[in-house]
């Protein structure tokens, strides 16, 4: 019966004491870490409200003394960052609900149906948002140029397309296939066509899908860089771009009113997650949500 | 309705038919056009092209190929393992107990778009005003020196891709069953053991996943490098996509351009065969 006792002793109170001490050493990871992963952050949110004399001083205080939203005023009354702004809108938006109608139908095609090529086909959609952007850049460059595209919004939707379609696909073909077959079954029996089961049935099931799956091309979209970049007049540039030509083509940047600018085009992408948390995995094991 | 008249394989490819349009409009045949274009002599500015047949691959890899690929595989290397273990530990950190909300917050570096990262790094790494220098009370031009150039492209793209890793892994660590480490835990195996002995291979699946989309995004990445290096000091940051743009778009030489791609092509053609076995595995 002692030994017994003395046995259960060890036991019970093992796991009571390496407890705490995994946790203090996961706390110590997470605050290295964090001081990588969130100075940054903290830096960019400072500079943008710090006045110029203060942020072109060295060293840098890292503490602000003094706030200044003078940043933020003179980024409202720049006419020409207010058009990036516009045109981002814009692309973004369109090239959501075009990716998001396109793909939805592939997509159930995809999930719900068995033909011949479906497999191959799955894989090269899959395998084609690996292919390189800098590659069909040229070709869409010169084809886009040859049609007269070149520099319109559509060439700019068009190409934002290459990723966010197959992106779009494969999030929709995952939630097509958590919508059960039986219900369509029963819907078919009941008389309804395959037609009106895919609509009536299916899409309203996989309708918070289809707003996470434009979610997520829309910060695609809104975030691309290389195409927007390239297949665009000045007119037409959406941000990314448009901030590059803005502040980095002069002699001295103006740090503090580009980091409140960036600031400012972070936020649609931010609250953007925000929604999309509960998706993040899957989305991105769909595929290449950000490359 | 007329689509009941169709067996389910037909109506299967009518409803593809906008999607595979698309696909083959912007994804096939500008990339297959692109292979093609890589056996001419081509201009972005003048008309017409004359067919050079291997020419163009002769002259890559006879000499611009080579640091390219060096390049490549130096910045791919350091921003995939760098991480890949700052997730992993993360996510281990995170797996052990800690508040859930610590997991959105360490998303933000990837949330924010590939150009405020850059925007933002650059100026850290400022010779004259960055926060870096400051700390250290240097003045050093890191994006000035092939070296420290190269570290600092990795240093930002790591910055952007950690919080990616730590959600694939910690993925994968929610489903691991808690049995499995209780059951070693009671059987004497320590902290280190546990990990080396039940974590890793459970882990193994995801991890290599992770691992090699990181590999295959990296080895094509573009926006964080153009906005800090432009591939300089002297082509020390010159990657693949880089040189292909460059080629292109300032060189105006399509020929070499989508030659390079071809290569460029040939090599991700190779991670993306063990990819697709992968995740179909």
């Amino acid at each position: 019966m002692t030994a017994t006792l003395t046995r259960t002793v060890p036991l019970a109170s093992a796991p009571r004491r390496r407890r705490p001490r995994s946790r203090v050493a996961a706390w110590i990871a997470v605050a290295v870490i964090g001081v990588f992963g969130l100075a940054p952050i903290y830096w960019l949110v400072v500079t943008a409200f710090t006045p110029d004399d203060k942020a072109f001083s060295f060293p840098p205080a890292l503490f602000p003394t003094e706030i200044t939203f003078d940043h933020f005023t003179k980024l409202a009354e720049n006419e020409q960052l207010f058009g990036y702004l516009v045109n981002s809108v814009i692309v973004s938006v369109v090239t959501a609900f075009l990716s998001v109608l396109v793909s939805a139908y592939m997509a159930y095609a995809f999930s719900k149906f068995r033909y011949r090529g479906r497999k191959s086909l799955m894989h090269l959609i899959l395998a084609s948002q690996l292919f390189p952007q800098a590659v069909l850049l040229i070709t869409l460059y010169a084809v886009f140029s040859a049609t007269g595209l070149l520099g319109s919004y559509a060439a700019l939707i068009l190409s934002f397309t290459t990723f966010t379609l197959p992106l779009c696909v494969w999030m929709l073909k995952g939630i097509f296939d958590t919508v059960p077959s039986t219900l369509m079954e029963a819907a078919a029996i009941d008389g309804a066509s395959r037609w009106r089961t895919l609509h009536q049935i299916a899409l309203p099931l996989a309708a918070p899908g289809l707003v996470a799956a434009g979610l997520f091309a829309f910060v695609r979209a809104w975030n691309d860089f290389i195409f927007a970049l390239t297949l665009t007049d000045p007119a037409r540039q959406t941000l990314p771009p448009g901030l590059v030509h803005t502040y980095l083509g002069e002699f001295q940047t103006a740090w503090p009113d580009l980091m409140a600018a960036s600031f400012v085009v972070s936020l649609p992408v931010i609250a953007a997650f925000m929604f999309l948390q509960r998706y993040l995995v899957g989305g991105l094991t769909a595929g290449a949500v950000k490359g | 309705m007329r689509g009941r008249k169709l067996s389910d394989g037909q109506f299967a490819w009518l409803l593809m038919v906008p999607g595979l349009a698309l696909f083959l409009a912007i994804i096939a045949y500008p990339l297959v056009s692109a292979l093609v274009t890589g056996f001419f002599e081509q201009s972005l500015v003048r008309p017409g092209r004359s067919f050079v047949g291997l020419a163009n691959f002769a002259d890559l890899l006879g000499g611009d190929f080579w640091p390219v690929l060096r390049n490549t595989l130096v910045f791919t290397l350091g921003a995939t393992i760098a991480p890949f273990l700052i997730g992993y530990a993360l996510a281990l950190a995170l797996n052990a107990g800690l508040p859930g909300w610590l997991r959105g917050l360490f998303l933000f570096p990837w949330v924010i778009p590939g150009v405020v990262v850059s925007f933002l790094w650059l100026w850290i790494f400022n010779a004259n005003y960055g926060v870096l220098n400051g700390l250290l009370g240097t003045h050093i031009s890191w994006l000035g020196e092939p070296t420290t150039a190269m570290i600092a492209v990795i240093v930002t793209k790591t910055w952007a891709s950690f919080p990616w890793m730590m959600v694939m892994l910690l993925a994968g660590l929610q489903t691991m069953p808690k049995e499995l480490h209780e059951a070693a835990s009671v059987d004497g195996a320590g902290a280190i053991r546990r990990f080396r002995s039940v974590t890793v291979p459970h882990m193994r699946a995801i991890a290599g996943i992770a691992f090699l989309l990181e590999f295959i995004w990296n080895f094509q990445h573009f926006d964080t490098i153009y906005v800090l290096t432009g591939g300089g000091p002297a082509g020390a940051t010159k990657t693949f996509a880089v040189a292909v743009y460059d080629t292109a778009f300032k060189g105006f030489d399509l020929g070499h351009a989508t030659a390079l791609g071809g290569l460029w092509m040939l090599l991700l053609l190779v991670l993306m065969a063990f990819y697709l076995r992968k995740e179909n595995a």
